[in-house]
């Protein structure tokens, strides 16, 4: 990994020491190349007049942090000449709720995808969710998105109950369509925040 | 504005047709499918014409998981009316309204309406007060659950307060507990979750209570800091109580410390603790083990 890509990840306040499955790895790639997809979808529906070289810096920082997060969570330790936080990531917000977003739907997918009837297969997605769920959450509190950190803790115990293998099928039912809610509700809010920037850039 | 007045009118139609289609006999679950979705759409409007339509909800026959999805719309609102509103349920709602509405408190985490949950702690059950601890939780406000332990007559009430406290890495008020409060296995606990090796070294070396030591030296195995070891076989050293000595060993047994094991082998002259030091390193399956039976069989100490 470059050294800027690292400074991108350190930046954005991710923790490396977490240990991710080779999979998620691949989702955080696919994640960041789907915002940067996002974001090129939505300036062109917004029909403004953009500054080429300013969304070509937002994309290369955006294609920088996929890298950065898909490799950098498996580093459990960085190089010495990098120093954490030194390096800024321009519209450090932005990329975060972008990268929040996508994440979230990929959450969506799997709770939708969830089998109810199979514990063992529920428990194994579950203990991923929540790994990635941690995940962001640290990441909320260092891009100062209290909010957004509130919401994602408040999954925890929601999603600790879904995984346990003793949960009664309608009890799993009933919480699996809360969190679905929740995590729509929470997109919606994300994704209207993001038009009302657009809009008022 | 245009924008803002077609959403308000989708939303208003999606509820109207909701009730219509409750009249003409369509299933209830439909009726709340499309209320969930005509929920979800409030958010895009302006929260002063949102709020009155989630109370509407609240206060209707919808489902207990219908009013728990209104109540998650309001904990999304940064109107003060929405988090008085949630507060409003949390002091008087019953049952698992009143639980998932103190929940929602800890997601909006407005810090006037955080600042009521000691008064519904005070007067809840046990349900209420796990709710409350959790809502601090969600809020990430450590003074709230470090304030309800420190006031704790209760001993389970103690318990789970400090492991939340844990949970949130509440270091600094941990020790000021263990200060005020004295050691106690609820601490104990607490640093294990917490990972702090430190508070653990000061448990297993404190004296003052015998069982809590043991449980902290039996824990400081368990956790294995980069200290253990060391402080392990001091206190095995050092201290004369069996069963302390017994938790050291444990603790040296299951952090794999043969070498140490193999030390206290070396410097007993007790032919039954030899034995027994022996016997823990054959467990262990060391390699260390052969070289001290081949001693023993030749007649060496």
């Amino acid at each position: 990994m470059k050294d800027d890509e690292l400074r991108e990840f350190d930046a954005l306040g991710l923790d490396r020491e977490i240990a991710a499955p080779s999979h998620m790895q691949q989702r955080w790639h696919d994640s960041i190349d789907l915002a940067a997809q996002r974001e090129q979808t939505e300036l062109r529906r917004s029909g403004r007049a953009f500054n080429f070289m300013s969304f070509f810096w937002g994309a290369a920082v955006t294609t920088a942090l996929a890298i950065g997060i898909g490799i950098g969570v498996f580093l459990t330790g960085g190089p010495e000449s990098i120093e954490p936080n030194e390096y800024v990531v321009q519209d450090r917000a932005g990329v975060f709720g972008r990268v929040l977003q996508v994440h979230l739907r990929d959450t969506q997918d799997d709770i939708a995808s969830m089998p109810i009837d199979t514990p063992e297969d529920r428990t194994t997605l579950v203990l991923q969710i929540i790994q990635q769920n941690r995940l962001f959450e640290q990441a909320a509190e260092r891009n100062d998105a209290d909010s957004v950190a509130r919401v994602l803790r408040a999954f925890e115990p929601i999603l600790l109950k879904l995984a346990a293998t003793d949960i009664a099928p309608q009890d799993a039912a009933a919480l699996r369509e809360q969190l679905a809610f929740e995590l729509k509700v929470m997109l919606t809010k994300l994704e209207r925040d993001t038009s009302k920037e657009i809009t008022s850039t | 504005m245009h924008t803002r007045l077609k959403l308000i009118f989708v939303v208003l139609a999606t509820f109207a047709t909701a009730s219509l289609n409750a009249q003409d006999g369509n299933s209830a679950s439909d009726k709340e499918e499309l209320q969930r979705i005509a929920l979800e759409a409030l958010i895009h409007v302006p929260e002063e014409r949102a709020l009155p339509a989630v109370m509407k909800l609240l206060e209707g026959d919808g489902s207990d998981e219908l009013k728990e999805s209104a109540l998650f719309v309001l904990s999304q609102m940064d109107h003060p009316d929405a988090s008085t509103a949630l507060l409003s349920y949390a002091r008087t709602g019953s049952g698992d309204a009143q639980i998932k509405a103190i929940r929602m408190i800890g997601i909006n985490g407005d810090e006037t309406v955080l600042a009521a949950l000691p008064e519904i702690y005070a007067s809840g059950d046990d349900d209420v007060r796990e709710a409350v601890l959790e809502a601090y939780l969600i809020a990430d406000n450590v003074d709230g659950v470090f304030t309800i332990a420190m006031n704790a007559t209760d001993e389970d009430d103690y318990e789970e307060a400090v492991q939340i406290l844990a949970v949130m890495d509440a270091h600094e008020q941990l020790a000021q507990l263990r200060e005020a409060k004295g050691a106690s296995d609820a601490l104990v606990q607490a640093y294990i979750i917490s990972d702090n090796h430190t508070e653990l070294e000061l448990l297993a070396r404190d004296s003052s209570n015998p069982d809590v030591q043991v449980e902290a030296i039996q824990a400081l195995g368990v956790v294995d800091g980069p200290n253990a070891e060391v402080v392990l076989l001091d206190i095995y050293k050092a201290s004369a109580d069996e069963d302390v000595r017994e938790a050291a060993l444990q603790g040296l047994f299951i952090g794999d410390h043969g070498q140490s094991v193999l030390e206290l082998y070396r410097a007993s002259s007790n032919a039954k603790e030899k034995g027994e030091l022996l016997e823990m390193l054959v467990i262990m399956d060391s390699d260390l083990a052969m070289e001290v039976i081949d001693q023993a069989l030749a007649g060496d100490q």
